[in-house]
């Protein structure tokens, strides 16, 4: 039996959580910035003085932030260290979903990393004055002639429209959307590939369809839909509107004929039965790995997936570009890149802009191209064959018609990719019509651009 | 601790005797400085890193903030919203329906077992059967939800089953249903659940006298019987533990959906966890989520509060 002659009173406990209280806010109003959130405006914005030279007589060392987990990123790094020994890397690599969440208050951190791989959202940093304007060395380097799709990359001042106002850095490999096929069921169904329009690919999958197959192999448990709704919108609309739209500028719209005539071919697929059935409870990871184990004909998905896709078909894989919707039209289609830009609180910018550059080289190509991703000089990257040489073919194609456009989800609002993925998988189990799919697309964009 | 330095024949405080005031006051502070002493290593890291962050995020709530560029107060602006937004609604909704998954399921599944283990005599084997049951419990969350994703795929361990029992006309795509997708999420929080709910309802049952079943039976009570009128009441600590848990898992879901649907198809699973997600780390909208934090943290604590108060009070 005890006898507690003292038992901490209520009182007490509480005004000792108070005072501890007290004291740490104290702490925290010490460095009131913690406290109060939000950036400190630095006027540091625009390099001014862009000289490409970069020193080679002392020790620089930059902190690079990347969510890479390919091997192009360490593989660039390391080429161009033999290029400027004197040159050394931190880099801090974060896992992709960890690397969304925390990069924006790691860059408005004073240990912000020099380099930085660019992240839809990371265009928040412009209005802060977090990152670099690198134009004055685009300038001097003469990156518009060297890097496709840089007008992702580039932003207004207050960072909510691309494609106008300033550079913010290069892209060191992009990635675009194509159509995968299967070679073995092609020819068994007697099909020619690549078909000339997109009706001719319907007509594809209704052959497809009639002799039993998946026609389309997709899975839009986390949206994957939006592999082929971005690449009909591409098909369909003008580059201008699904440019303006993407970007965010003022009165874009998305809800015009051509955007229905996308959003309708999509519906059209799924109540026919081309695509993958109850698509809504598939991923799309688990859709890239059942086309590769040889279930279905097509696949609209990305270059990303061609590694998996080679090992499961082998010398039966092939991929061919997304057909335009007349014959004879240019090649168009949605891609994005992993872009690298620079803090403007980097005491090294030169030699930050040195690495930019050197990813649009030979040796980068090299890098990028092993990694997966289609560098920057298409011309330079080195030949390949089977499913591998099919992309490379394709990018090639891409690179000539300048027709790499903006994933609609990545570029115009920061909510847009969850509002993608929930109408896509309204769309796709019939409970909106095209209409209201694409119009609750512009509500999002409204609410945030006006 | 104190009382070792405490003479036990302090003598009963009447007012007007013993010593005087002033000394007695100096003597009670000490003893209480002395036991926040005590308090303290625990106190403080839970204020540092539990206390103040909640407060923060109540301050936060306050403003219209992206996340990066400097913050604009908006004062309850965001908690208009958040009354008002259509999407929160649907989310409150779907938490309540996990509610049921979560508590009242695995709480009449854990009385159930209970009750059968707690008839029988003998108790061989109560160790393993509680170690079986518990394993959801040691599995990360992640972990389960993914295995669970599985489970429910097209060509999936459910779906197999189904097919091998020929109702293979039942079989769906669970996850990507408008229909089902909210009740398979929650059948996997009742998996989760229930090991714990057993377990804590066994070791209650181990507290029950066995003579008083053994009364009761010797009245004539059968099974039925026994489990509302000994059980179940003889339980009410047990069972005032497990809702509360429950309830705060059901409301503050996040993990198990984000993994398995994402909120999805369109929003027929969407909780406010996701939706505090989704706001804070996507949309740039710091402020926003979190007001809905603070809307939920108030709702959990008032219905924690609520069960305690009610199973407090005599059957």
């Amino acid at each position: 039996m005890t006898h507690i002659s003292t038992p901490l009173s209520r009182r007490a406990f509480l005004a000792a959580t108070g005072l501890a209280a007290a004291g740490g806010s104290a702490l925290l109003a010490g460095c009131s910035d913690t406290l109060t959130p939000g950036a400190k405006s630095s006027d540091a914005g625009s390099a001014s003085p862009a000289s490409t030279a970069v020193p080679t007589d002392k020790k620089i060392t930059l902190v690079v932030a990347d969510a890479d987990d390919t091997t192009m990123t360490p593989g660039l790094l390391a080429a161009f260290r033999e290029k400027y020994p004197n040159i050394t890397f931190k880099r801090q690599y974060t896992g992709w979903d960890d690397y969304l969440k925390s990069i924006n208050t790691t860059m408005s951190a004073d240990s912000a990393p020099d380099i930085a791989q660019f992240v839809s959202g990371m265009n928040n940093l412009v209005k802060g004055r977090l990152l670099l304007d690198v134009g004055a060395y685009g300038k001097a380097y003469g990156w518009t002639g060297k890097f496709p799709g840089l007008d992702q990359i580039t932003f207004s001042a207050d960072g909510k429209t691309a494609g106008t106002g300033a550079l913010y850095g290069v892209p060191g490999g992009l990635s675009f959307e194509g159509v995968y096929y299967n070679k073995a069921k092609v020819k068994k169904l007697g099909l020619t590939v690549p078909p000339a329009t997109v009706a001719e690919l319907e007509e594809m999958f209704a052959k497809a369809k009639a002799a039993g197959e998946t026609a389309l192999v997709e899975g839009n448990l986390d949206g994957g839909l939006n592999h082929p709704f971005n690449v009909l919108l591409s098909v369909y609309l003008k580059p201008e509107d699904r440019e303006a739209w993407a970007f965010g500028h003022k009165g874009a719209k998305i809800t015009g004929p051509e955007a229905v005539k996308a959003a309708t071919t999509l519906k059209r697929w799924v109540d026919k039965g081309y695509v993958t059935p109850k698509v809504n409870g598939t991923s799309d990871n688990d859709a890239t790995a059942a086309f590769a184990e040889g279930k279905g004909v097509f696949r609209i998905s990305g270059n990303w997936a061609a590694a998996a896709v080679a090992k499961g078909l082998g010398d039966n894989a092939g991929l061919f570009n997304m057909p335009p919707s007349a014959r004879g039209g240019s090649v168009r289609t949605t891609g994005a890149g992993v872009y690298y830009c620079v803090s403007s609180k980097s005491k090294n910018p030169a030699a930050a802009a040195a690495f930019l550059d050197f990813c649009a080289t030979k040796q980068a190509s090299a890098v990028t191209a092993k990694a997966g991703f289609m560098a920057p000089d298409a011309s330079s990257m080195p030949q390949q064959s089977g499913l591998l040489g099919d992309v490379l073919t394709s990018w090639q194609g891409i690179v000539k018609d300048s027709g790499l456009q903006p994933f609609v989800q990545n570029a115009s609002t920061p909510t847009m990719p969850d509002t993608v993925t929930t109408q896509l998988q309204l769309l796709a189990g019939g409970k909106v019509t095209p209409e209201k799919f694409l119009a609750a697309l512009q509500a999002d964009f409204d609410q945030f651009h006006s | 601790m104190t009382t070792t330095t405490t003479p036990r024949a302090t003598p009963p405080v009447h007012k007007g005797t013993g010593p005087p005031a002033g000394a007695r006051t100096a003597t009670r502070r000490r003893r209480r400085a002395v036991a926040l002493l005590y308090v303290l290593p625990a106190l403080l890291p839970y204020t540092l890193f539990a206390v103040l962050p909640a407060l923060h995020t109540a301050y936060l709530s306050l403003f219209d903030w992206d996340g990066v560029t400097l913050p604009t107060f908006v004062g309850f602006d965001n908690y208009r919203r958040v009354a008002t937004d259509p999407q929160l609604r649907a989310a409150a909704w779907h938490a309540g329906a996990l509610i049921v998954f979560f508590s009242v399921l695995p709480i009449s599944l854990g009385l159930v077992s209970a009750a059968l283990v707690a008839r029988r005599s003998g108790r061989r084997g109560t160790s393993l059967i509680r170690t079986l049951l518990f394993l959801p419990q040691v599995i990360p969350l992640v972990a389960v939800a993914i295995i669970w994703r599985w489970v429910y795929a097209e060509d999936g361990t459910l779906n197999q089953a189904l097919r091998a029992i020929g109702l293979g006309h039942l079989t769906d795509s669970w996850l990507g249903s408008f229909t089902w997708s909210l009740p398979a999420v929650g059948l996997i929080g009742t998996w989760v659940v229930a090991g714990l709910c057993m377990v804590l309802f066994l070791s209650g049952t181990q507290r029950i006298d066995q003579e008083i079943y053994e009364a009761a039976r010797m009245d004539g009570a059968g099974p039925v019987r026994e489990f509302w009128s000994v059980t179940v009441p003889l339980l009410r600590p047990e069972i005032a533990v497990a809702l509360s848990i429950t309830v705060i898992a059901a409301l503050s879901s996040f993990d198990l959906i984000y993994i398995t649907t994402g909120g999805g198809p369109g929003n027929s699973t969407v909780v406010p966890g996701i939706l505090i997600y989704r706001l804070a780390f996507g949309g740039g909208a710091v402020g926003l989520a979190s007001a809905l934090a603070v809307v939920l943290t108030a709702v959990i604590a008032v219905a924690v509060v609520v069960i305690n108060r009610l199973s407090r009070e005599a059957p």
